[in-house]
């Protein structure tokens, strides 16, 4: 489903990525792993077409999205789900009018959108804040609304860069539980993650980048 | 309600002083331009009268026959040049005379209508036409002299009242032009500009929803809503203040103007002719909006 084919990236004399090559298949859980300055958010940008390429070729379901137009780049991104580190919810707007958002931008009629909503606050536990404004949620719920924004348009394939990155270690768990259920559900879930503790807790196949570099690509075992 | 109209309202609600800004640019440009507009108007229709109106008055020799008179006459008002064509006996123009000199008795109690020529007097269908058709009827045999009522003020012939009233006309029409135009410009300016802010204020916002495929045109949507909401606004606020200004004015000016209809008589009339106005107003605002706002959307989409 997700298919890095040499990819190559760098910024000015600085290589970010060089010659990335792994595949992802439908419904598997990968974590992205390695220290800061590896590449694991530019591998993110370049899968969410923020970025493209110098070298290769990057496919989801077939497609090779760094040959989009501009014009294709919002559709690709509507067919997937991205959960950023900061965050990045509208601050002037509730959790529900957060979510509403996404559906809004795929065109999901409005009759649909309180049952869509109701769900996947549910699905998050945030039903009970679908009224707060952002300055009135703590990370862990701002994480949550980042992530019921992601769901609630029901991708495929969900990014997250760093989810736990901001959070507190029980917090952190209870985030990556909720990304466990998604992929129960039978999505693919992508996270880049520095955090050791989580990636050995979850014990998903695990891509490692060192320099730009993949350094080993394994299913860790689950440390309880 | 649209979440995109949402969205423009809660950005105009957030800063209002901006909004303000906006609507009174507007309000003030459309005023004027209301205002100028009828002024066009009022013009037109004045050089319209003078251009149509002039009574050319063609004075008969003595003693010629009626058949001849009539003969002219019928020959005059077969001609599309010519409208409203009427005889006026030496009686009617002794008639005319006296009431012209109301006020002087005098000057009527000794004339007789022996001393008054008769007449043929008309209108013509355009001013064109004047110069040849006064030629014409001064050929005639059974005219002595011919002449015209139509006078600004000192004025030597129809030509020239005329002319001065198409002179005054331009000048209206082109410096209200220019003058209109520097008001749009300035509220396309202040558009664009407001716009811009609120996009620099809104880039996090931007950010996000290009991050989760929102298109240009999701984007760039609420932005117009937003500068098509300053547009009607400003322009009906200015448009409104334009026509109570007219509403008021009106009485005197048609009341000065006398037989001369420069503005509609009528409520009704009036509104039609505002009506027309506001149309247009909002018409060419809407255009304004929409380039401004496209244009500041695309150069914030295109600095990402």
């Amino acid at each position: 489903m997700i298919k890095f084919q040499n990819v190559t990236k760098s910024f000015g004399d600085v290589s970010a990525l060089s010659s990335i090559n792994f595949e992802v298949d439908d419904g598997e859980f990968v974590f992205i792993a390695g220290p800061s300055g590896s590449g694991k958010t530019t591998l993110l940008r370049l899968l969410t077409r923020e970025l493209t390429p110098e070298v290769g070729q990057i496919f989801v379901d077939k497609q090779d999205i760094s040959s989009l137009t501009k014009k294709e780049v919002p559709f690709f991104r509507q067919r997937i789900g991205v959960v950023f580190q900061d965050f990045k919810v509208l601050s002037e707007r509730t959790v529900r009018e957060n979510v509403e958002v996404a559906l809004a931008v795929i065109k999901t009629p409005e009759d649909r959108w309180q049952k869509d909503i109701d769900e996947v606050l549910k699905k998050v536990g945030l039903t009970s804040r679908s009224e707060m404004f952002p300055s009135q949620l703590s990370g862990g719920e701002l994480q949550r609304v980042s992530l019921a924004r992601a769901l609630v348009v029901n991708p495929k394939i969900i990014i997250a860069d760093e989810p736990t990155g901001n959070l507190d270690w029980d917090t952190a768990k209870e985030i990556m539980n909720i990304f466990e259920r998604i992929n129960n559900d039978g999505k693919t879930v992508f996270v880049a993650s520095h955090h050791e503790d989580i990636i050995k807790g979850m014990a998903k196949r695990t891509i490692r980048l060192k320099d730009g570099k993949v350094v080993s690509d394994t299913k860790s075992k689950k440390i309880k | 309600m649209s979440i995109h109209f949402k969205t423009a309202f809660s950005s105009i609600r957030r800063s209002p002083f901006q909004a303000f800004a906006a609507v009174g640019v507007l309000a003030v440009t459309f005023f004027v331009a209301s205002i100028l507009t009828t002024l066009l108007y009022s013009s037109d229709k004045l050089l319209r009268y003078f251009e149509t109106r002039p009574q050319v008055i063609a004075f008969l020799k003595e003693d010629i026959p009626l058949s001849d008179v009539s003969s002219l006459q019928g020959r005059l008002e077969g001609d599309i040049r010519v409208k409203d064509v009427k005889y006026v006996s030496k009686e009617e123009a002794l008639l005319i005379y006296k009431e012209a000199t109301t006020d002087n008795p005098l000057l009527s109690e000794l004339v007789t209508p022996s001393i008054f020529p008769a007449s043929l007097e008309f209108s013509l269908t355009d001013l064109k036409y004047a110069n040849d058709i006064i030629g014409e009827v001064k050929s005639e045999s059974t005219v002595d002299q011919v002449g015209f009522t139509a006078n600004l003020g000192g004025e030597a012939t129809l030509s020239d009242t005329v002319e001065r009233l198409k002179t005054i006309t331009e000048y209206v029409r082109i410096g209200g032009s220019i003058f209109v135009g520097i008001l749009f410009a300035t509220s396309f300016l202040v558009l664009f500009v407001i716009i811009s802010m609120r996009l620099t204020s809104r880039r996090g916002e931007i950010e996000i929803l290009s991050l989760i495929g929102a298109t240009s045109s999701f984007i760039r949507s609420p932005i117009l809503i937003e500068a098509m909401s300053y547009v009607v606004l400003g322009v009906s606020l200015g448009w409104m203040l334009s026509f109570i200004s007219v509403l008021y004015l009106s009485p005197s000016l048609i009341s000065y103007f006398n037989q001369i209809v420069i503005l509609p008589k009528t409520i009704t009339g009036l509104l039609a002719l505002f009506g027309v106005i506001y149309a247009a107003e909002i018409l060419i605002a809407s255009l304004l909006a929409l380039v401004g706002g496209s244009i500041a959307v695309s150069r914030s989409l295109k600095k990402r």
